[in-house]
């Protein structure tokens, strides 16, 4: 399921607000799935600035490649070098251990824009409906 | 819109959740559960790949054999009964309309087997030759039999397959799976051992479930791809179209100038004489980056060539792919940079069977 705390944006990303205006960001659940097995990331570099909906890297799966758009605008202040060393790690726990960029927010309120679970996981629904697997 | 093409197995792979997706018209599984799991499957054990997608073409009738010389790259009538070869069908300007397999079923009775792109225009291909000689009858019953791959080093102690299990690499034979009625030939696509089954689309289900039952694990688009990139085999529509010739294309072996004549043989001399400034190779990256198709190749910023394809080696974690360059860069060992996504990322020409059943399969020290 998808987690509860956190937003979602239409184009599959999600950020998990954290104290003190930060947030992490990754990948649903659907999205990852969708993928199927990723092999690459190439993620920004710390330091940088991204605005929201930017695209900010890119996704590698065996199949294909994808954009990576944050969902929020701010300073990239970590990515995680565990998905980046082992991305099949996003594919198992795309919530939890395979979260991509840990951002420092400068609009927090963005936020309040963006789907709450019930809302993404009404579109994740519709989708799956839409190509049944 | 055009609706896909269904294989007799389309409810099966729609009941086992695999993503399903259109290639060359037909709607095909890419993945079941994971495109690695299923590569390493087939390297390690045993894959099934519904390839019903593929053409399959009987030409019989007292004259088969000469025809089939006059349209194919190497003589058909020279096949001893029970065996097959690889084949290009090319154009009289020595383009490649297809890469196919040619089994000589009987002295007049030969099975080709081809890709499922341009299906239409290689049948017309065979009707403008053949005209209205009586004495050459095509039949094309892709769409009333199935075809499975079973591929793998343990597919001979599959019970299934222990009757074929003697049978030398690209041989074939009738023969019986339980009850079933089967074309089974030692040939595939994927650098391992295995064999490829033809049956009527009836037998479908039961086949395909023997095989289930006796652990042969069912494999997508997704892993045909990346097994035989990996082998260094070519893949029509991407690798081959009617553009490129055999010699560019690494091919030249498929062609056999010093027999009789065939339809585009005399173009074929010329080229041949002539030269090519493209040659097919095999890289291999040096990052993590991968290559895809119609990626640029480059040499000191000077463009080189293209890549035809391109993805992640599982069985050698490296990324590899295939791809067009001048001859003068074609060399094992030249150092070329991709362009991916406007920065070029370096790569080294390698040999491009990248995977060798048996040996070592390390990635190439470059």
């Amino acid at each position: 399921m998808n987690p509860k705390e956190y937003k979602y944006t239409p184009e599959h990303e999600w950020i998990c607000p954290e104290p003190g205006d930060k947030g992490r960001i990754g990948i649903t659940d659907y999205a990852q799935s969708q993928l199927g097995d990723i092999v690459f990331l190439d993620l920004p570099a710390p330091g940088t600035q991204v605005e929201q909906s930017q695209k900010i890297g890119e996704i590698e799966s065996v199949k294909a490649v994808s954009e990576l758009f944050t969902p929020a605008s701010g300073k990239v202040l970590e990515v995680n070098q565990l998905a980046i060393d082992e991305p099949q790690v996003v594919n198992e726990d795309p919530y939890r251990a395979g979260w991509l960029v840990r951002l420092e927010l400068s609009k927090p309120s963005e936020l309040d824009a963006l789907m709450n679970s019930d809302e993404y996981d009404e579109l994740e629904a519709r989708l799956r409906e839409e190509s049944p697997e | 819109m055009k609706l896909s093409k269904k294989t007799p197995l389309n409810k099966v792979h729609h009941e086992l959740k695999a993503r399903m997706i259109d290639f060359a018209g037909w709607e095909l599984p890419v993945w079941y559960t994971s495109i690695l799991a299923e590569h390493r499957a087939v390297r390690s054990g045993a894959g099934m790949f519904d390839v019903s997608d593929m053409g399959r073409v009987w030409v019989s009738g007292r004259k088969a054999g000469s025809f089939l010389d006059e349209i194919l790259t190497k003589p058909a009538q020279r096949l001893e009964l029970g065996s097959s070869q690889l084949c290009l069908l090319c154009l009289e300007d020595g383009g490649i309309l297809d890469d196919l397999w040619v089994y000589r079923l009987g002295a007049d009775r030969y099975l080709l087997v081809w890709n499922a792109n341009n299906v239409e225009q290689k049948l017309d291909w065979l009707l403008r030759w053949a005209g209205s000689d009586p004495d050459v009858i095509i039949e094309d019953r892709t769409r009333d039999t199935v075809m499975l791959a079973v591929q793998g080093p343990d597919v001979s102690q599959l019970e299934n397959l222990k009757g074929v299990s003697h049978l030398p690499r690209f041989d074939h034979t009738q023969t019986r799976i339980g009850d079933i009625d089967v074309f089974a030939a030692r040939t595939g696509y994927t650098g391992e051992d295995g064999f490829e089954i033809i049956s009527d689309a009836a037998n479908a289900l039961p086949l395909w479930e023997s095989f289930i039952r006796q652990g042969v694990k069912p494999c997508g688009l997704g892993a045909r791809d990346s097994l035989r990139l990996e082998a260094g085999m070519l893949l029509y529509g991407q690798d081959l179209d009617i553009s490129t010739n055999p010699f560019e294309a690494g091919l030249g072996w498929l062609v056999e100038l010093d027999n009789g004549d065939f339809i585009g043989k005399s173009a074929l001399l010329k080229i041949k004489r002539q030269g090519v400034r493209y040659k097919l190779i095999g890289f291999q990256m040096k990052g993590r980056e991968i290559a895809r198709s119609g990626y640029k190749i480059f040499k000191s910023a000077q463009e080189g060539g293209r890549v035809t394809s391109g993805g992640y080696a599982p069985t050698l974690g490296v990324n590899i792919g295939l791809g067009y360059v001048l001859t003068e860069l074609a060399t094992i060992g030249t150092d070329i940079e991709i362009m991916i996504r406007n920065k070029p990322v370096a790569a080294q020409v390698v040999n491009k069977q990248f995977y060798k059943r048996g040996a070592q399969n390390e990635p190439q020290r470059i």
